[in-house]
């Protein structure tokens, strides 16, 4: 049975943090404002990210200007397909992903038809601000849609699985895979009912899920245990992550990696402010793989060292779990 | 001491640092507030005064470079009424006082040769309230014989004499003749007679006077009252007329809509209050606002006023419409806080940050229940609208300005509905805030698109819910006397706030969130 209620003692064991706490201990503390813009401007992260020689899917366009959209049929017939979304989005809003052109317009990852007019309606909505943050004027993003990697077929429904690494400090302390589901409509959104499956640091294994901040351990739409898959690419995974942190400054960053099947890795976008469902996918609480990094001084280490010491503070916490 | 540990250790000055700002100023507040109600002995509990009135009359107008005279009653002074602290604002007009009018009327005189452009007068005073069982004058109470007809035409004189006797024969006394006139002058349905005698003037004066006349003729004291009912502090007062008479050793008053419990009367007879001479656009606005200090006659005048701490935070001196809007804009706080609470330690989803306060404020105009079904109802329509309008591909802001007239279009026609239904609703909406309801009917059709009609309800929901914990809160009597009055609480909420803004603690809905979390494995 699930408890109304649960136990103020336990969760205290666990240490499990509340919104309020991620705000003012790592957000406010870690992350200062005026760098928040680098990860908010996906555009931005982009160009940092190839800067420093992190892949990611590469850019087809922006559309910033009413000028911009005459270019918008050619950017769409980009062979592949390509992903549209607002460069200043947040929980994965306005995100719109075209597979290939059928008749009468284009066919959308789920597989419904789009006709140009509406796409260009989406575009226009985009631009005016209604996915940004605070309604500002905003671009349109088009970058290469991302072939998946087939490892996470039998988990997944639809959509897009993702990674996502929180990386304090630099250091990668714990990691979930978010997988798509029926509800969540392709999407790896937890908040609109996709699964979050912990991740063992160690190994990228993966472990239990949750959905709606329940527990399960099977992916309820396909019924196959989401314990027991190797990530793969999981340390190069874990570099990018950690690099992240060297590019933009925050110390308080969610990497979210999707795998191409050609490319391997891909930097999807960063997080300035990353949700605390992560905990219920780990089952425990990020206070214990916080307090140790924090007292640490990790400025000088190399990223190889903040992967070793994060795995490290892993252990301390979770018993390692073997690929099935 | 702070700055050096500032380097170090970050986290710890600015816990260090908000803790000390939040008690410095609770404790300034407390120690504010003690001392009004400790030592200078301000009541704490507003039905512990006894009720003053501030009265304000404001008369506006623009004058034209050409001779102007105003003149307007003030309330007459008598043995039993005493009028405390009057004040007069007069800018560069002469001002004379008429002290002894007709009727007993007093009155203010202002004049000036040349004025130009916009002019404002001000008369202020404090006044203690009269009910039903004041006592009219000795003067109206000595009852005499009676007087002549004072009809001018032949034809009035007829129908005065067919009505009296129909009246005198359908009554047992006086006291039930006057009662039957009274009711007869007042029902809708006049008789021809009735119809033929009323005298000319405007409601209800017309029939007021011809009342006071039929009064006197069968030696009847009586005078026509104009005055203010004080049941509620209002903004802007209207001016009411009365009937007081003295009949069979008794005072009584006639109010020709419902019977006030309190009540002042400005002036008698039957001119208006401001008389103006050589003005354009003139107005004149009347203001009442229950006073705080009382227990006594003398108290009104001010009593922390002499202590220099006091004056910094007192609005006495202010003008009573400004009084009047900062008694509302101080409870606004006091919302502010529930909402940070609410957010803050229970975690209750809203759309838009202080948008809930912000609705709560508009419940002001329409009290709780209508306005939780007016709200509901817009937003209802409004989203209805916009998800039609979803089809048409408009661009975002002249989207929402379809919606913003949409929602004005809705509001009027909602207004004229309830007009004609007789219901009051419609009054109190005009100033219902339509921008926010464009932006919660925008952003609810969002989260419904973006997740579904379920967050969307919850979200509104909470909105609702939170908004009316915030009005019940921001209207309460109590809490509204203590803001007013006490204005260093403000002090006190603010280091509450900054308090809870160090909070780090579990919201209730996380632990709800993470319920499953704790159970032992």
């Amino acid at each position: 049975m699930r408890p109304f209620f649960p136990s103020l003692a336990e969760l205290n064991r666990k240490g499990v943090m509340g919104l309020n706490e991620r705000n003012l201990r790592l957000v406010t503390e870690l992350n200062p404002r005026h760098l928040m813009r680098l990860v908010n401007d996906k555009s931005i992260t982009k160009n940092l990210a190839i800067a420093a020689g992190i892949p990611t899917p590469e850019l087809v366009g922006t559309i910033r200007t009413s000028w911009d959209m005459r270019g918008l049929a050619e950017m769409l017939a980009r062979p592949g397909g390509v992903a549209i979304k607002p460069a200043n989005g947040s929980q994965g809003n306005g995100i719109l992903v075209i597979t290939d052109p059928v008749a009468g317009g284009y066919r959308l990852a789920n597989g419904q038809r789009i006709t140009f007019s509406d796409l260009r309606f989406h575009v226009m909505n985009i631009r005016s601000g209604m996915y940004s943050l605070g309604g500002l004027p905003d671009t349109a993003l088009l970058e290469e849609r991302v072939r998946f990697a087939e490892v996470f077929d039998d988990i997944s429904f639809k959509g897009v699985p993702d990674i996502r690494i929180i990386v304090l400090k630099g250091v990668p302390i714990v990691a979930m895979l978010r997988l798509p589901t029926a509800v969540s409509d392709g999407k790896a959104n937890l908040h609109k009912g996709g699964v979050g499956v912990g991740l063992d640091l160690t190994s990228g294994v993966s472990r239990l899920g949750m959905q709606y901040n329940g527990l399960i351990d099977q992916h309820p739409d396909t019924g196959n245990p989401l314990m027991g898959l190797k990530t793969p690419f999981w340390e190069e995974m874990l570099s990018m992550a950690a690099q992240a942190y060297d590019v933009t400054g925050l110390g308080y960053l969610g990497a979210d990696i999707v795998i191409d099947a050609d490319r391997g890795p891909l930097l999807l976008e960063l997080n300035g402010r990353p949700g605390i469902a992560i905990q219920v996918a780990n089952r425990f609480g990020l206070r214990a793989h916080i307090e140790p990094v924090l007292a640490r001084d990790t400025s000088g280490m190399s990223v190889a060292e903040r992967i070793a010491f994060g795995q490290e503070v892993y252990l301390s916490v979770h018993a390692p779990v073997s690929a099935s | 001491m702070l700055l050096t540990t500032h380097a170090t250790r970050p986290t710890v000055t600015s816990e260090l640092h908000s803790r000390i700002l939040a008690l410095g100023l609770i404790l300034a507040g407390v120690f504010v507030f003690l001392h009004k109600a400790i030592t200078l002995d301000y009541p704490i509990f507003p039905d512990e005064t006894r009720t003053v009135w501030n009265l304000e009359i404001l008369i506006e107008f623009a004058a034209d470079n050409r001779p102007v005279r105003i003149e307007s009653f003030l309330p007459a002074k008598s043995e039993d009424r005493e009028l405390v602290d009057e004040q007069f604002y007069s800018g560069p007009f002469g001002l004379r006082l008429d002290q002894e009018g007709e009727n007993g009327n007093r009155k203010a005189i202002w004049t000036y040769r040349y004025p130009e452009g916009p002019k404002v007068l001000r008369y202020r005073t404090t006044l203690v309230e009269e009910t039903r069982d004041t006592p009219l004058p000795p003067e109206m109470q000595r009852e005499n014989r009676g007087g002549d007809v004072l009809f001018e035409t032949s034809l009035e004189r007829q129908a005065f004499l067919v009505w009296m006797s129909n009246l005198r024969r359908q009554s047992a006394d006086k006291e039930t003749l006057v009662d039957l006139m009274l009711q007869e002058l007042f029902s809708t349905n006049l008789s021809d007679e009735v119809a033929a005698l009323v005298r000319p003037l405007p409601p209800p004066l017309d029939r007021l006077e011809l009342a006071r006349m039929v009064l006197e003729t069968q030696g009847v004291p009586a005078r026509i009252a104009n005055g203010v009912i004080l049941d509620d502090a209002r903004r802007r007062a209207e001016t009411v007329s009365w009937l007081e008479y003295h009949l069979n050793g008794k005072d009584r008053r006639y109010f020709t809509l419902g019977n006030p419990s309190v009540f002042f009367p400005l002036w008698y007879g039957l001119d208006e209050l401001v008389d103006a001479d050589g003005v354009t656009e003139l107005s004149t606005q009347l203001s009442l606002q229950p006073s705080r200090l009382a227990g006594g006659s003398g108290a009104a005048s001010g009593l922390g006023n002499d202590d220099p701490l006091l004056s910094l935070f007192s609005f006495d001196k202010l003008p009573l419409t400004t009084q009047l809007v900062y008694q509302v804009l101080l409870t606004i706080p006091v919302g502010i806080l529930i909402l940070v609470f609410l957010r803050q330690f229970v975690g209750i989803q809203t759309l838009g940050t202080f948008m809930p306060v912000l609705i709560g404020i508009a419940f002001r105009e329409t009290a709780l229940l209508t306005g939780l079904l007016l709200f509901s109802l817009l937003i209802g329509l409004g989203l209805a609208l916009r998800f039609y309008l979803e089809r048409l591909k408009l661009l975002l802001v002249p989207r929402l300005a379809v919606v913003l007239v949409f929602i004005v279009l809705c509001m009027a026609v909602i207004t004229t509905l309830t007009a004609e239904s007789g219901v009051r609703i419609g009054l109190s909406i005009s100033l219902f805030p339509m921008v926010i309801l464009t932006m919660t009917i925008e952003r609810m059709s969002i989260v419904w698109e973006e997740y579904d009609a379920a967050e969307a309800m919850k979200q509104g929901l909470g909105s609702l819910a939170v908004a009316s914990l915030t009005y019940l809160a921001m209207t309460n009597s109590q809490v509204e006397y203590m803001m007013f009055n006490f204005p260093e609480l403000l002090l006190v909420i603010m280091g509450l706030c900054l308090l809870m803004g160090r909070y780090m603690g579990m919201r209730l809905s996380e632990l709800r969130r993470f319920r499953d979390l704790s159970r032992p494995e």
